[in-house]
């Protein structure tokens, strides 16, 4: 019991270890709140075919640009 | 004097075990993770990534032409980090005058767990340049790989942006938009800085 009360008090201490967003504009809060949770756990789900999109519209935007960048990027490391 | 040995070896191996579990949870658990780790006090695991960076300057050391020693690329990349901690700590200090319960030593832990996405991305650039070297065509090959690997490269950009906001998040508590001032403010720096590190030919992309 006593290990138990330790485990919550120290993972209630880690839980408010900061206050909560507030970005002055309800609307704007609940937005922040409601995009956030989604990349809190697990965030590949939205951010894998998210920019799987941006890359399509890169090419479509600018074409063969995007091999050029590719290219470019390849030799950056 | 055994027993000290014994001793660094089982710390070693605790902490890397522990890297490589924060490593496979930041990616699925990233904000509880980061939470975490911006409590942490083992400096091991610190170690041992900056050790894993290291290792990536060797590797890169013989797929470059005329390269800088692996040693000197990797001071370099000490000082940019311990750069970029500095000025976020040091900054978010003015920011917050009154609540001033931030740590250098906590934005050091998770900075460096934030270091994991930047790793992935160089190693992994560092391989697809042996097995697929550039430059690419336009065929439609091309253009697919193009697209497949741009995307990969945002993905990873992504996370990094996540992990890294976290760290600042957790460890200088700061709030949203305070945090976006920060980086606004590191970007005004931090680009010219990364321009004249290409003119140096140290780095081409900047590794942070």
């Amino acid at each position: 019991m006593k290990a138990a009360n330790f485990y919550l008090k120290k993972k209630m201490r880690e839980v408010f270890i900061i206050e909560p967003n507030d970005l002055n504009i309800g609307f704007l809060t609940n937005f922040y709140k409601k995009a956030t949770a989604y990349l809190k756990t697990a965030p590949f789900i939205i951010i894998i075919p998210f920019s799987f999109l941006v890359g399509l519209f890169i090419y479509l935007i600018f074409g063969y640009l995007i091999v050029r960048l590719t290219t470019l990027l390849q030799y950056g490391f | 004097m055994v027993f000290k040995k014994e001793q660094i070896l089982v710390n070693f191996i605790t902490s890397s075990i522990l890297v490589f579990r924060n490593f496979f949870f930041l990616i699925f658990y990233p904000y509880k993770t980061m939470r975490k780790i911006s409590l942490e006090k083992d400096y091991w695991q610190i170690l041992i990534i900056f050790f894993l960076v290291f290792l990536y300057f060797k590797l890169s050391y013989f797929l470059k032409d005329k390269p800088y020693r692996a040693s000197f690329t990797f001071f370099t990349f000490l000082v940019n980090f311990f750069l970029t901690a500095g000025f976020f700590y040091f900054l978010s200090k003015f920011i917050k005058k009154k609540d001033s319960v931030n740590s250098f030593k906590s934005l050091l832990f998770s900075l460096s767990y934030s270091l994991f996405p930047t790793l992935i991305w160089f190693e992994s650039v560092s391989l697809l340049y042996l097995i697929l070297p550039p430059p690419r065509t336009t065929s439609i090959l091309g253009i697919s790989f193009s697209i497949f690997f741009i995307a990969y490269s945002l993905s990873l950009l992504f996370w990094k942006l996540i992990l890294v906001f976290l760290a600042i998040r957790f460890s200088l508590r700061l709030s949203f938009y305070q945090i976006l001032y920060l980086w606004f403010l590191y970007l005004l720096w931090f680009i010219p800085y990364s321009i004249l590190l290409y003119q140096a030919k140290l780095f081409r992309l900047p590794f942070i």
